[in-house]
């Protein structure tokens, strides 16, 4: 059971790897299509009309694989105030708890999420030509990874590995 | 009940410890839930409060500043900033503090900043006999002035949040006064509290060593020129300026410096995604959480209620700061900004306060929750960069807190330090 859930553990942690690369590759693309926009601008003397809702688009895919990703790297900025009070055992129940939340929040994007999708399949993104649901589509797979990603650790925490630090592992902010 | 729900799973999730993230999301997916509204509203706005193109400097700065934080645009400044400065007295603090107000101007973020000084200046100071609290507490100090010097992306997130209507430009100009006072006032202190612990001063170099210093950190400093230059004279866009700081980053640490590699740049690349991601998903969040309360015209019953209290500017103002520094003390700068721009904008603005000036109190202000514990995240990077515990970077802070609340003060109740210069840009 364990070696298995440990197996499953590795391609996940792959996933996540490819998620943030693919996030990372985004960002770089948005730097290249906002600085081509720029250059259309000021040097051809003529905007191209697709660069802003692009750049928007890529935008909204890196950031929700990255969050993804944050969920599974813990880099998502908490506030452990119950911890300074708490015994140390405390650690993995509300983790625990919070972890309950997170995969609620997380099928709420995947659920309501395709919902929109749907709703907007026949209404297109002026400019780009593409169906309005594709704007959606950066919630509905960044939620979905979540969740697995959140049963993973769950299943981590009841077999006894050690999934749950204190503090966000990394300090990364404004 | 709605209020109670909204704001009491809020933080019963926050105490617990979930990401603030998922604090703001789920809490406004329970309060619709609550009043039977559609669920869909909190995912439509996670989505579309994203979905900004002025939102997208934020990325751009973030990226930008890691860029010059690795390839080498921090060092080359600070060592301009050593040869000019280090002989006064406080040497190595005032190089510090200067250092930082020369890289805030190209980076807008007190983390890298309190990263990228506090990496270099940190170790020199303690190696020079400078106790290990000093340089911790000059450090996560001086990083506070990047929030205030353009580009400053929390003014953007602000701008995004009192509507979009106030202009990013007004905002970048209205900080500069005010970042410099905060830097002369951290300056003096850092001045009187090293003479009072007899700490040493450097030995002038001499102006060519000076002048070499600064024809190294040139192409860096370029750099606010061209941001602050291309916004202000609405050549640019900020996002736009943004994306050109990112290029020009590049284009200085791999073609003038040669000091990025490969492997640096992937770390910068995934560093700022992670960061942004971090960032930007709190703000999507907080967008439903903002909706709610807009729902709820909780800014409308603010205002009823201040306005009971007193019919003073004066006074509201204070009362503003001191919620905001309460507030700042256990919250983050951005998710802060986004939730109580749409309540205490209306209730200043009804008092006659001009909107760039309430962001720069309002900036300058949370800047300094940045630097209190429990969640203080500047203070937590200079505290590891330092080695040493947040309390032992309490125990000695507190002048330099001082400086902070003077300078707060003044901004507060001078508003013509931040909306004069950019009523002379502007040209009336």
């Amino acid at each position: 059971m364990k070696v298995w859930l440990l197996s499953v553990s590795r391609v996940l942690g792959r996933i996540s790897t490819l998620a943030l690369w693919l996030a990372g590759i985004g960002l770089v693309a948005m730097t290249a299509v906002v600085a081509f926009q720029v250059y259309m601008r000021f040097v051809v003397n003529s905007s191209p009309a697709w660069t802003e809702g692009g750049a928007i688009m890529i935008m909204s895919w890196f950031i929700f694989l990255g969050a993804a990703v944050g969920v599974r790297e813990k880099f998502h900025m908490g506030f452990d105030v119950l911890l300074y009070v708490l015994p140390d055992s405390a650690l993995p129940w509300l983790r625990g708890i919070s972890d309950v939340f997170i995969f609620i929040f997380a099928a709420g994007m995947v659920v309501y999420g395709s919902e929109l999708a749907i709703r907007f399949w026949s209404t297109t993104i002026p400019v780009l030509g593409l169906p309005t649901s594709f704007t959606y589509f950066p919630i509905i797979v960044s939620g979905g990874l979540m969740c697995l990603f959140i049963i993973e650790r769950m299943a981590l925490r009841l077999s006894g590995e050690p999934v749950d630090t204190a503090s966000p592992n990394e300090i990364t902010e404004v | 009940m709605e209020y109670f729900i909204l704001f009491g799973v809020f933080l019963t999730l926050m105490i617990i410890g979930t990401p603030i993230a998922f604090c703001l999301g789920i809490s406004s997916f329970a309060t619709v839930a609550y009043l039977g509204l559609p669920p869909v509203v909190v995912f439509q706005r996670l989505n579309s409060g994203v979905s900004l193109f002025t939102l997208m400097a934020i990325p751009f700065f973030i990226f930008a500043g890691d860029l010059m934080m690795r390839g080498g645009i921090a060092s080359r400044i600070i060592a301009f900033a050593g040869s000019l400065i280090g002989h006064v007295r406080g040497g190595l603090g005032q190089v510090n503090i200067l250092a930082s107000t020369l890289f805030g101007g190209i980076s807008g973020s007190a983390v890298a900043e309190a990263a990228a000084v506090g990496g270099i200046m940190v170790p020199q100071m303690k190696a020079r006999g400078y106790g290990a609290d000093y340089a911790v507490n000059v450090t996560s100090m001086a990083a506070l002035i990047a929030l205030l010097l353009p580009p400053s992306h929390n003014m953007i997130i602000y701008s995004i949040s009192g509507g979009g209507r106030i202009s990013i430009a007004d905002l970048f100009t209205a900080g500069v006064i005010p970042g410099l006072l905060l830097a002369v006032a951290l300056m003096i202190t850092a001045y009187v509290v090293a003479r009072k612990r007899g700490y040493p001063t450097e030995a002038f170099p001499g102006f060519s060593k000076v002048g070499q210093y600064l024809v190294v950190a040139v192409p860096g400093l370029m750099l606010i020129a061209i941001i602050f230059g291309g916004v202000r004279s609405g050549i640019f866009t900020a996002t736009e300026s943004s994306c050109i700081a990112v290029l020009y980053a590049l284009l200085v640490t791999l073609l003038v410096y040669r000091s990025m590699s490969w492997s640096e740049f992937v770390h910068s690349t995934l560093g700022a995604v992670k960061t942004t991601a971090m960032v930007l998903f709190i703000i999507g969040s907080a967008a439903a959480f903002g909706w709610l309360m807009a729902y709820l015209k909780i800014a409308t019953i603010m205002i009823d209620f201040m306005g009971s209290i007193s019919d003073d500017p004066l006074v509201i103002l204070l009362l503003v700061n001191v919620l905001l520094l309460v507030l700042g003390t256990f919250m983050d700068m951005g998710p802060l900004i986004i939730i109580t721009t749409p309540i205490f904008l209306p209730v200043v603005s009804s008092f006659g306060v001009d909107p760039v000036h309430f962001g720069v109190i309002m900036v300058l202000n949370l800047g300094i929750g940045l630097n209190t514990p429990p969640l203080g995240p500047v203070q937590f990077v200079a505290a590891a960069v330092g080695k040493i515990s947040i309390w032992e970077a309490m125990r000695s802070i507190w002048p330099f807190y001082g400086a902070g609340i003077v300078v707060l003060g003044l901004v507060t109740y001078i508003p013509a330090l931040s909306l004069w210069l950019p009523a002379l840009f502007r040209g009336n």
